[in-house]
């Protein structure tokens, strides 16, 4: 059974219509690249699968249990919601690091949050927030943030803001975790250390959903590729297919720009 | 003489520190309600209050201090604050809350409309609740933020004191200048501003203080 399965998803602001029917489903441990032009909805796609928009048609469903269906009358609740986001993580494009907090306040965030309203208050918490500081010392480890855990996000490179920005997402054990252009906000140098990351999840068999405009990238990690255009998918397939054999002419076109 | 200047003019101080003093307990949690009320998605709500602080904020505190304190007993025919010197006082620190109530809000409103969407966001992809992300991630930049121009107005408010007196309650300029007439002498007004610029001295220094607490983040 595929673990991430959508169906027909729609949005629309007013009368622009953004996406007009996307499906695609994927396996676990999959890793699915999306290219295509700027306006496209790649953006939107995600912020729909990760309930910052609500999807105007369509539905997605997750390990077989449907999250969303846009059919189902009943409008979801604020706290069905938050639950359902809880199966997916968001890497932004630009970060979007708290501020205030050190590195690894920030990816220890919503694990003690949630761990509050669980154990309440007391000399339990005080053990489950060490052991949450310890986990999320050993993610910022896994990104090669080890040392800087006691950095604040202003102290950091970019690259390294989005690498402490993935192992947040990481700390709540997504099954599937969306980048949104993880690499564009970043001067090209630094661009080398956050790709090195997400291959590295990637030969985790973390599930993924990497939008990029790093064709080279895609073609090399992902099992799967979508190309979407006007809020359609234009092409999809195995790297191979879309990169080497692209059938519409529009693919050809948009590759063609990258070469 | 000189002592019964001082204690005249410490009697007058002490009242402008407790007007000073309760504007902020009031003015600031008031402004909050008001920005949130500025920001609301309900036009019912939203238009009546951004009006409010537009004529609060376009019109003199003077002449706020005078109709909010003459106009209940002249339009109503009811003097609602009692002709006392605390009915007075009343009247002047429920006209100065709801003054600089409107002036904090618009700060509120600013502060917390400049923290960036994605910061929202963000903590909604962790699954943080709406409270706990006002709380845990957008107040403490909402701080950061307004805490330079929430200063500039907390001085402001030290001089904006001196005002009440258009409705006799007596701060301390009214103390100093009483002295002209009844002994000739102007150095007590000259001794008012001492005053004032000791505490607003003391104040900068607080806020100082404040911001440089706060330079452990950029946002
Ligand atoms: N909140 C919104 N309200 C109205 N229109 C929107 C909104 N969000 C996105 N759009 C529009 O939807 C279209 C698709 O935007 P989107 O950001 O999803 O594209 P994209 O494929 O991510 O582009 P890029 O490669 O530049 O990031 C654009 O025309 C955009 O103006
Ligand atoms: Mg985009």
């Amino acid at each position: 059974m595929a673990l991430l399965e959508v169906k027909n998803l729609q949005k629309s602001f007013g009368e622009l219509e953004v996406l007009k029917g996307i499906s695609f489903s994927m396996e676990q441990g999959e890793n699915l690249s999306i290219i295509g032009p700027s306006g496209g909805g790649k953006t939107t796609l995600l912020r729909c699968l990760n309930f910052l928009e609500i999807p105007t048609g369509g539905s997605i469903a997750v390990g077989g249990r449907t999250l969303f269906d846009a059919s189902d009358a009943k409008t979801v609740s604020e706290r069905e919601i938050r639950r359902n986001r809880l199966h997916f993580g968001l890497v932004f494009q630009n970060f979007n690091l708290f501020p205030q907090y050190t590195a690894l306040e920030n990816v220890a965030l919503a694990l003690k949050l949630q761990a509050k309203s669980e154990a309440g208050n007391g000399a339990a918490r005080k053990e489950i927030n060490a052991r949450i500081d310890a986990q999320c010392a050993e993610l910022l480890g896994r990104v090669g943030l080890g040392d800087k855990l006691d950095f604040y996000p202003h102290q950091l490179s970019g690259g390294q803001q989005q690498r402490v920005a993935i192992a947040r997402a990481l700390a709540l054990r997504p099954e599937v975790l969306f980048f949104d252009e993880p690499t564009s906000a970043l001067d090209p140098e630094l661009t080398g250390e956050v790709l090195r990351v997400i291959r590295k999840l990637a030969e985790e068999k973390m599930t993924m959903v990497i939008v990029t405009h790093e064709m080279g990238f895609a073609e090399a990690v992902s099992d799967q590729v979508l190309f979407i255009d006007g809020g359609l998918i234009a092409e999809q397939g195995s790297p191979e297919q879309v990169f080497r054999n692209p059938q519409s002419e529009r693919t050809r076109q948009f590759l063609g720009s990258y070469r | 003489m000189f002592q019964t200047v001082l204690q005249s003019l410490n009697l007058g101080f002490l009242k402008a520190l407790q007007i000073f003093g309760l504007t902020l307990l009031g003015g600031i949690p008031l402004g909050f309600l008001i920005a949130f009320g500025s920001m609301s998605r309900w036009k019912l709500l939203r238009f009546p209050v951004k009006t409010i602080v537009w004529i609060v904020r376009g019109t003199p505190l003077m002449l706020q201090l005078l109709i909010i304190y003459y106009g209940p007993g002249i339009l109503l025919g009811n003097n609602i604050w009692g002709g006392s010197t605390g009915g007075r006082f009343t009247a002047a620190v429920v006209t100065f809350i709801f003054n600089y109530a409107c002036y904090f809000s618009e700060i509120f409103r600013g502060g917390i409309q400049g923290v960036p969407r994605g910061q929202r966001e963000a903590g909604q992809v962790l699954g943080l609740t709406n409270t706990q992300i006002f709380f845990k991630v957008t107040l403490m930049q909402v701080i950061k933020r307004i805490v330079p121009p929430i200063g500039n107005e907390i001085i402001t408010l030290v001089k904006d004191t001196s005002l009440v007196r258009v409705i006799s309650v007596y701060e301390i300029i009214w103390n100093g200048e009483k002295f002209i007439k009844s002994a000739g002498i102007i150095w007590p007004l000259f001794f008012t501003g001492l005053y004032y610029l000791l505490f607003s001295g003391l104040l900068t220094l607080l806020l100082g203080w404040i911001e440089k607490k706060l330079d452990y983040f950029k946002v």
